[in-house]
């Protein structure tokens, strides 16, 4: 008689039926030898998937965490490059769109002047207060520690935005260099909020 | 394998998606014990099991906005795992050497006597079977799943699986005479 081989004996082990599988699950059934050779098999893999769970000797998160950053940073240079591409031609469209229609008065200009001046004023100011307040050296939770990295991203964009009109056209530069600034001055106004309220979560 | 710590898993998979430092740090903790024992089964040092530990955690941490929740976590993560191990091993392209001890080599007369434990004798086979042993008779992948980590055929998987234990059935002293 002749016995089935390892690669049978497995065969009748795995689910479905493939072609000739029946034949060797009938011979196993009859065959005293096959069927014990089956359990063996069995029992050696029950064996392996009881052998105990082997651990890593040292803890690597603090490891995997700083590069993880990194990463994300490389990630995130890539992405401010690719914007700052996209914003430029839309600065491009907006200059040949303002050269069609024509610009306001001078009256404007002044008034935009004056209120850009503040909003950049204001933008140093709350830098200042964040600087004094120093998050780096405080103790943050998670939650707070994100959503000031995301905060501190946009501004990020929002400055590299700010070097791009600086290089724009006159025409055009007044009233982007006003949305940005106003825009700088809302993310420090949230990050401001944000560093306080997550300090006051942590301190009680 | 810690069955509290993946039943966590998927309660701190919002706050790993969003990039929240603890949340990822309670996922590492989660899978760090399985993901190594797969990585060390398969690989045949301890540092090339650490390395895939800090790839797969990497990719996790990078890939984690594409996870859709179909299938378990631990299942998706144990692809990574599993797929950054058998890269390491093509990578290290390590020698066969069970083919020469085994076979041309012959055993000690005490290592026959002794009969060899089974954690001996995997870590004797080679690296591809033993790679196809882990996959397939512990971690439950399919051949067809196996054949294509691997990049090989259904029919290589099942060959590995049956060479493989047919020499553990020696090695662990089963074999029964015809």
């Amino acid at each position: 008689m002749t016995h089935l081989t390892m690669e049978q004996l497995l065969a009748v082990r795995e689910p479905g039926l493939e072609p000739g599988v029946q034949g060797w699950r009938d011979h196993a059934a009859a065959c005293e030898l096959c069927r014990a050779e089956l359990e063996r098999m069995d029992q050696r893999v029950a064996r392996l998937r009881a052998l105990p769970t082997l651990r890593p000797a040292r803890n690597r998160f603090t490891e995997i965490r700083s590069q993880a950053r990194r990463s994300r940073l490389r990630h995130r240079v890539l992405m401010f490059s690719l914007g700052g591409v996209a914003f430029a031609a839309t600065l491009l469209l907006a200059f040949v769109l303002s050269t069609r229609l024509g610009t306001g008065g001078a009256a404007a200009r002044l008034a935009e002047q004056s209120e850009l001046d503040s909003i950049i004023a204001r933008s140093r100011q709350l830098e200042n207060v964040i600087e004094d307040y120093n998050p780096d050296r405080r103790v943050t939770d998670g939650r707070t520690a994100v959503v000031a990295a995301s905060l501190e991203d946009r501004l990020a964009q929002v400055d590299r935005q700010l070097q791009l009109v600086d290089m724009m056209d006159q025409r055009v530069r007044p009233q982007e260099a006003l949305r940005l600034w106003r825009e700088r001055v809302g993310l420090l106004d949230a990050l401001m909020d944000v560093h306080a309220t997550g300090a006051k979560i942590v301190r009680y | 394998m810690d069955v509290f710590g993946l039943a966590n898993a998927d309660r701190v998979l919002p706050g790993v998606k969003a990039g929240d430092p603890a949340a990822q740090e309670a996922l590492y903790r989660a899978f760090e014990s399985p993901v190594y024992n797969l990585a060390r089964r398969i690989c045949r040092t301890t540092e090339d099991a650490e390395d895939v530990l800090q790839e797969t955690f990497l990719e996790v941490f990078r890939s984690i906005g594409s996870y859709r929740g179909e299938g378990s976590l631990w299942g998706w993560v144990r692809t990574i795992a599993s797929s950054k191990a058998l890269m390491r091993l093509r990578r290290n392209k390590y020698r066969e050497t069970d083919e020469l001890q085994d076979d041309v080599v012959p055993l000690r007369r005490e290592d026959t006597a002794l009969r060899m434990d089974l954690e001996a004798a995997l870590e004797r086979l080679s690296a591809t079977s033993r790679a196809v042993v882990w996959l397939h008779d512990v971690e439950g992948y399919t051949h067809e799943e196996i054949a294509a980590m691997m990049q090989k055929t259904v029919s290589f998987s099942k060959s590995q699986l049956a060479r493989a234990h047919m020499r553990l059935r020696r090695w662990l002293g089963e074999e029964v005479p015809a």
